[in-house]
């Protein structure tokens, strides 16, 4: 061995000026698989495309005539604001669900677990028809004080409104789900952690929401935004209630022109651009909160682990 | 009459299902005696350091930790559960050092010592602070209190680990193999802590391997197997004069 810092190649000074052999780049081998699934994809691009085109029956121009028609709009904004709003109730609801599942009292884990049975166990569409028709079930409401004489009747069928029944079964069922979802992250919480906290004798209280919550919360935020975008296309079930989001707006076009199949790619091209959207900040999330979760091993990449927690 | 920092138990026994993992144990520990716990694989001893701090429940027999009933008040009858506040007030007097250091990975060093005081005794977050970089230091981790625990080494963190208990200002404080999770030139720094300890006069429990820190610091060393006690003395008896046949082929193993 030589003491000098460059490594000695004998190959490195020819004379025929070749390339440093130390330099050159590798250069992998592509299989026959790879080519022959290029040939496909560019052979399905182009077929799906032409029929895009030349089939007339798509009628592009009425699509682009009512993609941002007021009526459109307007049904995308409920959708958003149904997506957003059964979410918000659904998650807190699920968290409440996921802590009384692992509550030390009996009774209370069963309820819990009823109500994870039930809500999984129903259809949603059939659940959203059920809120929608509740008052022939219960046609008038009281509410009042136990025991007391103050009490106020409430018309069951003026206050469960399509709308409303809708963001009542939206987020029920998402209860249910969101709740799997938060007692997933509770089991990924290392038992060491646990046995930690009450070492020092932390309330059950301070346990959840200082040690089990943020460390759950790397499982529990991805998983959530993917339920974001399923749910932003599952309010298109109320439809079938007739609450004017975007798939009921344009059946209400189309039930007038009988222009059904460019008025459904309004509708996809809605779709679409917003599952687009929201997958974005989804992925964003999901990088950062797998790069948490190796930190919590003995990954020595430094960056911001306040996201959890509470870093000063 | 203060109990403070003493462990009295009698008949000690835990089973997990029909697996009977402590038998008949009874333990004497004075104020700040050492007292180190050797023995084979499952022979129970981090168990019995777990039943120590109310980790596990005892099935049977009397448990005293800093003079009181751990977990139970004692009727005429029967052992009745405490409130769970009293449980939690008992166990913060109980330090315990984990063989896998469990520090929150979401605090920094510092914010793991004052996880005690702030969170469980409602400390204002200043005074904790202050606190919390006085006990890095005594445990020789001056300037590492804003670290992630990933960002310290197994030794560093074990040390954050002891801090952390000792930020609850125990009376009593447990050991279950705190340096078996560590790289061999790691185990010097921990151990070395639990020396400075020892001299400062803190009642100690340690289950080990470590049988040159044992001979050395330890006051009592006991010897279990198969969940009973089977030898217990001062460590120049039971670690170079075993009287036992089970200690002497246990010793001979790992020496
Ligand atoms: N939660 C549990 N459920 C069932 N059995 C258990 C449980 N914890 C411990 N045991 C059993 O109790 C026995 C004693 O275990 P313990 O962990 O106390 O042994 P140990 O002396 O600490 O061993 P080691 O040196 O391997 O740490 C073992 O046989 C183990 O399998
Ligand atoms: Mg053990």
């Amino acid at each position: 061995m030589t003491s000098t810092t460059e490594p000695t190649r004998t190959d490195r000074h020819k004379p025929d000026g070749h390339e440093d052999a130390a330099t050159k780049p590798r250069v992998h081998r592509r299989g026959t698989l790879e080519y022959v699934a290029w040939a496909v994809c560019v052979l399905v691009t182009i077929g799906v495309t032409r029929t895009l085109v030349t089939n007339e029956n798509y009628q592009w121009d009425v699509v682009a005539q009512y993609l941002t028609a007021p009526s459109i709009i307007r049904g995308l904004v409920l959708t958003v604001v149904l997506t957003f709003a059964a979410m918000f109730f659904g998650s807190v609801l699920g968290v409440v669900i996921a802590v009384l599942r692992v509550s030390p009292l009996r009774p209370v884990r069963i309820l819990a677990g009823a109500y994870l049975t039930f809500f999984r166990g129903t259809p949603v569409l059939v659940q959203l028809i059920f809120w929608f028709n509740i008052a022939a079930l219960y046609p008038e409401l009281a509410i009042g004080i136990p025991f007391t004489d103050i009490s106020q009747d409430i018309d069951v069928n003026r206050l469960i409104s399509a709308t409303t029944a809708a963001v009542l079964g939206l987020s029920l069922n998402q209860a249910a789900y969101q709740a799997e979802i938060v007692r997933g992250g509770f089991a990924s919480v290392d038992k060491g952690q646990i046995e930690a906290a009450d070492a020092l004798g932390m309330s059950r209280l301070t346990k959840l929401r200082r040690i089990t919550i943020p460390q759950a919360m790397p499982t529990i935020v991805p998983a959530t935004g993917n339920q974001f975008i399923g749910m932003f296309k599952e309010t298109s079930l109320v439809s079938v209630l007739g609450v004017a989001e975007l798939l009921q707006s344009v059946q209400l076009v189309y039930a007038r022109t009988y222009q059904t199949i460019p008025l459904l790619l309004v509708a996809c091209v809605w779709y679409l651009v917003m599952t687009v959207l929201l997958s974005y900040p989804q992925s964003l999330i999901e990088k950062r909160f797998s790069r948490t979760r190796a930190r919590v091993g003995n990954d020595p990449v430094p960056s911001q682990i306040g996201l959890i927690g509470d870093a000063k | 009459m203060n109990g403070d920092g003493t462990v009295f138990a009698r008949g000690l026994r835990k089973s997990f299902g029909d697996r009977v993992v402590l038998d008949s144990i009874d333990l004497d520990v004075v104020c700040g005696q050492i007292v180190c716990v050797i023995g084979p694989s499952g022979s129970g001893k981090s168990t019995l350091l777990r039943c120590i701090n109310g980790l596990e429940e005892v099935d049977r027999g009397v448990l005293r930790v800093n003079g009181e009933d751990l977990g139970f008040r004692e009727t005429a009858t029967s052992y009745r559960a405490r409130k769970r506040k009293e449980v939690a007030a008992q166990r913060s007097r109980i330090g315990m050092v984990f063989q896998s250091f469990n520090l929150f990975p979401n605090m920094t060093a510092r914010q793991n010592v004052m996880s005690g005081p702030v969170l469980v005794k409602g400390k204002p977050k200043a005074e904790a602070a202050r606190r919390a970089d006085a006990l890095l230091a005594s445990v020789g981790l001056e300037g590492h209190g804003g670290h992630y625990p990933w960002q310290l080494s197994g030794g560093q963190q074990q040390r954050v680990a002891i801090a952390r208990s000792l930020a609850m200002d125990p009376n009593v404080m447990l050991f279950d193999e705190p340096t078996s999770a560590l790289d061999p030139e790691r185990v010097g720094e921990v151990l070395a802590v639990m020396k400075d300890l020892a001299e400062r006069g803190m009642t100690m429990l340690i289950a080990t391997h470590e049988m040159g820190f044992a001979k050395e610091v330890a006051d009592t060393v006991m010897f279990m197997d198969g969940g009973l006690v089977v030898e217990q003395g001062a460590p120049k008896d039971v670690l170079c004069n075993p009287k036992e046949r089970r200690t002497q082929k246990f010793l001979e193993s790992v020496l």
